[in-house]
């Protein structure tokens, strides 16, 4: 058995005109290669089978923090410096062929949609945008402007402080559900405004404070594929939006050029 | 001294620092309690067998009990997130 192909990432093989830059692979150690088949090109590195092979990599992933951090990071600047010179369909971290044979089989098998998919993502570009927002200044909004609550709350006042205990244990819950939604509600308007401008937006999940380590919490998630010539455009959105409604609480984050993860796949 | 970590979700009961640590070990349990109690209570409120009265002297009950616990809080630095523990897939206990 020979070495392994690590695959970052697929271009059309009319773009490679001009060579790589000279990257060193996954290994540290071998250079990164283009690989062409027909009108696909990969761009792999060779790998150790021994050193890598399937059981060492899972192990790896799974207890050697530093070790998937400094690899998935070599992984994303690899992919992310070539999608600033190529039409890219990037890989997956860790995506490894046994051989240029059974790389070149999975390649000619996906031959047609890779074509589609090159056509989709030339000239366009992915971008990510979060919202944050402080969960505690929506609820007083909610609860200072919701009618249902707000009728609810002059009820409750009312009532003798036991009784009282209990209302205000059930209209929190109502608060808390009608934050909710407002915040859906608010987000989901954004994301509708802002796929105007794309060719294509995508809800993602979204991370917990542990993830993001920040205090405000996030309430959007969300990719979209845009042609370069729209960037400016809903980069100015967002802009309007951040000062429009910061005040409120709500935050924006966007972040992009991304290699098109969201929007190519290929396994 | 170490602090505690307030979004970690784990309780941190370093040598050093064990008084903390276990305070809010403590204080996470009676929580929980506190919770229950307080979520039963709702429940038989809200399943009308009560008279007025009972249900009054237990609102009275629960509101001191929930003071207690912000005064608790208050002299041991903890803010609510502190007094959860991160049951891993099961997600956190309160």
């Amino acid at each position: 058995m020979g070495d392994l192909l690590y695959l970052y990432g697929l271009i059309p093989t009319h773009e490679a005109t001009h060579p790589l830059p000279s990257i060193k692979g996954f290994d540290g150690e071998h250079e990164i290669f283009m690989l062409p088949n027909d009108d696909v090109t990969a761009i792999v590195c060779h790998l150790d089978h021994t050193a890598y092979s399937e059981e060492t990599i899972s192990d790896k992933i799974n207890n050697d923090m530093e070790w998937l951090q400094e690899k998935a990071f070599h992984h994303h600047e690899t992919v992310q410096q070539l999608a600033q010179q190529f039409t890219i369909v990037p890989l997956k971290f860790c995506t490894l062929y046994k051989n240029e044979e059974s790389l070149r089989e999975t390649v000619e098998k996906n031959k047609v949609k890779l074509k589609e998919t090159f056509e989709l993502l030339d000239g366009n570009e992915e971008w990510n945008l979060k919202i944050y927002c402080d969960d505690e200044q929506i609820k007083q909004q909610v609860s200072e402007s919701n009618p249902v609550i707000k009728a609810k709350r002059e009820e409750i006042s009312a009532l003798p402080r036991g009784r009282q205990f209990f209302e205000k244990k059930k209209m929190d819950e109502l608060i808390n559900q009608e934050l909710e939604d407002e915040k859906n509600r608010f987000c989901e308007d954004i994301h509708e405004k802002l796929k105007s401008v794309s060719l294509f937006g995508s809800i993602k999940k979204t991370w917990g404070k542990d993830v993001t380590g920040r205090k405000e919490k996030m309430a959007w998630n969300s990719v979209f594929l845009l042609p370069t010539s729209n960037v400016e455009q809903f980069l100015g959105n967002v802009e309007q939006y951040e000062g429009d409604f910061q005040e409120i609480g709500w935050k924006f984050e966007v972040s992009g050029p991304w290699p098109p993860y969201h929007f190519s796949s290929f396994s | 001294m170490q602090q505690h970590n307030p979004t970690s979700g784990r309780i941190n009961v370093d040598p050093d620092n064990a008084e903390q640590g276990l305070a809010q070990l403590v204080l996470t349990v009676v929580e929980l309690l506190r919770q229950i109690v307080e979520r039963h209570a709702m429940r038989r409120v809200e399943g009308g067998t009560l008279t007025d009265e009972q249900v009054e002297n237990l609102g009275v009950a629960l509101m001191n009990l929930e003071e207690k616990m912000e005064e608790l809080k208050d002299v041991f630095g903890l803010d609510a997130e502190d007094l959860n523990i991160d049951l891993g897939p099961l997600g956190n206990l309160l």
